[in-house]
């Protein structure tokens, strides 16, 4: 068969490659989206079962996925098994990277919270003097925000706050509970503000590029989706310079294959994406390709019962609901010991067994006394996307396609320590405002990557000197590749990215589209 | 979809027809007199009769067998824990988790012999923390009472339990190692109690919801390890790199 040269490639199915192949083709341009996973079936795949049908109860398989903290017995097979594609880290610098290939990559596995960056995100040099600025700011993404919180249907209040910008959204009008009343009362009192989550609804039960953003392109006839075909290379014409297509694997039979392509979008995840880029040997004429990696910390926060919802007396009106704490630290003061801010998802009514130092008869007394009090408070920590943060190729470890394989050299210091500790003692000090028995302070936070937030390592600048991509997330170095993923984050703030990589992906794919039409790549 | 049927068919007759015919070269002199048009009408009514059960066995509903999980009918064999770890686990699991309320205990459920298993297979640093944590259960519990943990009352137990026992969250056991151990082992109990089919038949009983219901990932399009398991090949190339040619060509 000849070869066939397609207008638009699109490596990767997620969130922000389901979003290029929607505008593109809404726009009359023919794409052509690789994923390295198979299609879902979801029917097929997935079942509710009790955890006493299991082989393993639910512990799962002693030592399968011993980086994926999130993974159980009933979610092992959607996740990569690191055998299969393996990667490292210097010893003492755990890194734990949770990665899914399939169509729609994470896109059906996010926690849906639904946050824009404001500008002490997007003008964090210029704020705090730390990093680079975005060459962009929130009055430049905002019209993109509200678009994708329509698609998204996200559900949240307007809160008229600097750092948590209000956007499209479905109004939430369920009444708070006493109980998350009085922890916002008490927080008012000590200048932390606690408003309600935002979260995207989706459709169908789902949020997810599979059923909001690819099926939109297929609709109009312009979208050929291959599964399974996993990039290995993105060539480059010898005289342009220009990306000219691809080298792909079949995961099945390992058949190599080519693919001639005009423009080349890159959307396979943060650290694939850098990955491929450099197994390609491109854009990286700044030298930052793989640098300043960034996320954000969770699992520090406290536990704690609320005594008026214990012996069956928990009802809607006296707790349940959750709320977030927008970042409050850093904004027009300084707090000493860390540099940006967190915020902090908080929750009611559920309780857990391990909160209590108890066993047998004695816990499951408490269990009875405290059931449907539980409060919990979990951080969301900006972590510092420090130059010596990065990722680097390991050419002696490839995976089993024959894939050079990474090594991811990051870790935490100080200011997320401090930020930790910061997090706890002000969400207890709240808790006992509120009147509530505070039960479990942890410090400690999880290893860098478990957020499934990463982001960096090909930084969006206007500088080709201090970035990979411009603002229109298109390489300084191949004008005719485009990188939509949140490898291209400056930073990382607090919020859930995801918002705004959809927002970029948009706006990035509009920019092509005009260009495409211009004649100009 | 009927026309890629059809094509299938086709390709089948004409394979079937020719072995048909490269069968009856072979044979005695009398297979001159062999009707050959005959034998392609046989074939054919053959891959037709094949294609048919094809279509029917791909149309074939499983019949609702309802199964049974192994423990309904039998016991885990223990064999990773010495004997006298393996007894301080039994004492410890059926005091963290007594029957009650017409739910099993640790024991009636299976869970020391399914956490002897599951231990047995586990990462050393796991056996290890384990095996430490059972000999110090062991020990402290000698020194305080005088007596074995396995056969300690329940406050003698007590005694070497509870100073190790502290409240945790999310993904943050007690760091020191006793007292992980302590967390580690107790939730383990409770989950192999509470996720056995014994419960899960005990709940049945009680007429309360199914325990432990969550949404099961099957393998998919494979399944991911299947690539490393079964070392799947790649074509070598003949066209270029020297170094993939014999060196003296």
């Amino acid at each position: 068969m000849a070869e066939k040269k397609v207008d638009v490639l699109i490596i990767g199915s997620g969130h922000t490659g389901g979003m290029a192949a929607k505008i593109l083709t809404e726009k009359g341009i023919s794409c052509t989206m690789l994923d390295a996973g198979p299609m879902i079936n979801w029917e097929r795949d997935r079942t509710l079962k009790p955890a006493s049908q299991l082989p393993y109860r639910g512990f799962d398989a002693p030592g399968r996925l011993p980086h994926v903290w999130q993974s159980s017995e009933f979610s092992a097979n959607q996740w990569v098994d690191e055998k299969v594609i393996p990667y490292n880290y210097p010893a003492g610098q755990q890194y734990n990277w949770v990665r899914v290939r399939t169509v729609g990559g994470r896109s059906p596995y996010w926690g849906r919270q639904s946050f824009r960056l404001s500008d002490y995100e997007f003008k964090c040099k210029d704020h705090d003097g730390f990093g680079e600025n975005w060459p962009i700011s929130l009055k430049d993404l905002a019209p993109f925000y509200s678009r994708v919180e329509d698609i998204f249907q996200v559900v949240g209040d307007m809160d008229n706050l600097p750092q948590y910008p209000d956007g499209n959204f479905v109004k939430e009008d369920t009444p708070r509970s006493a109980a998350m009343q009085r922890f916002a009362d008490a927080g008012k009192k000590m200048g932390v503000p606690v408003t309600k989550p935002r979260s995207s609804r989706g459709r169908d039960g789902m949020a997810a590029s599979l059923n909001l953003l690819i099926p939109d392109a297929v609709a109009t006839g312009r979208l050929t989706t291959i599964p399974n075909a996993i990039v290995r290379k993105i060539t480059t014409d010898k005289n342009t310079g220009l990306a000219d297509g691809v080298i792909f694997i079949d995961r099945h039979s390992h058949r190599e294959m080519t693919m001639k392509a005009r423009i080349v979008i890159v959307a396979a995840g943060t650290l694939e994406t850098t990955r491929l880029l450099m197994i390609s040997e491109i854009c990286n004429s700044s030298g930052l390709l793989g640098h300043h990696l960034c996320d954000q910390i969770y699992g520090a926060g406290i536990a704690a019962s609320v005594p008026e919802a214990r012996n069956g007396k928990g009802t809607r009106a006296v707790i349940g609901g959750g709320g977030l704490i927008p970042r409050f630290r850093n904004l027009e003061t300084k707090t000493p010991g860390f540099m940006r801010g967190y915020a902090v998802n908080v929750s009611s009514g559920n309780l857990d067994p391990r909160w209590f130092p108890e066993y047998g008869p004695a816990l499951q007394k408490k269990l009875e006394e405290y059931g449907g009090s539980g409060f919990t408070t979990n951080i969301m920590g900006e972590t510092l996307g420090h130059y010596e943060n990065h990722v680097s190729l390991n050419k002696q470890v490839v995976d089993a396609w024959g894939m050079p394989t990474l090594t991811i050299s990051t870790k935490y210091g100080a200011n997320e320590d401090n930020m930790a500790k910061d997090m706890v003692d002000t969400t207890a000090a709240m808790a006992e405002a509120a009147g509530f028995e505070v039960l479990v302070k942890n410090y400690k936070f999880n290893p860098p990557g478990y957020s499934i937030h990463e982001q960096g390592t090909a930084r969006m600048n206007d500088d080709k000197r201090k970035g990979v991509v411009n603002q229109w997330n298109q390489s300084h170095d191949i004008k005719n590749l485009f990188i939509t993923d949140a490898s291209v984050f400056p930073c990382a703030g607090w919020q859930n990215p995801t918002m705004t990589m959809l927002a970029l992906a948009m706006r990035a794919s509009e920019y092509l589209a005009d260009e495409m039409k211009k004649g100009n790549v | 979809m009927k026309r890629r049927d059809f094509v299938k068919g086709l390709a089948v007759t004409t394979a079937a027809a020719g072995t048909a015919l490269a069968h009856a070269s072979k044979t005695s002199a009398s297979t001159e007199t062999l009707d050959q048009a005959a034998a392609a009408t046989q074939a054919t009514a053959q891959t037709d009769a094949r294609a048919q059960r094809a279509r029917q066995m791909a149309s074939f509903h499983t019949p609702n067998i309802p199964v049974s999980q192994p423990d309904v009918v039998a016991v885990t064999e223990q064999r990773y824990f010495t004997a006298a770890r393996w007894a301080t686990l039994v004492r410890f699991s059926d005091l963290v988790m007594p029957a009650g309320d017409g739910y099993p205990s640790a024991t009636q459920a299976g869970a020391p012999e399914f956490l002897d298993f599951l231990i047995g297979a586990s990462p050393a640093d796991r056996q290890q923390m384990y095996n430490t944590g059972l000999d110090r259960l062991e020990a402290d519990c000698h020194k305080k009472s005088g007596v074995s943990f396995a056969k300690s009352s329940a406050q003698q137990a007590d005694g070497a339990i509870r100073p190790y026992l502290k409240g945790w969250i999310n993904d943050h056991p007690p760091t020191e190692p006793h007292e992980h151990f302590i967390a580690m082992i107790h939730r383990d109990v409770r989950q192999a109690t509470m996720n056995s089919p014994a419960w899960a038949t005990a709940a049945e009983v009680a007429g309360e919801r199914t325990p432990g219901v969550g949404l099961y990932v099957s393998p998919i399009d494979p399944g991911m390890g299947t690539w490393v398991n079964h070392g799947a090949t790649r074509a070598a190339s003949t066209t270029a790199p020297a170094a993939a040619k014999p060196a003296h060509s």
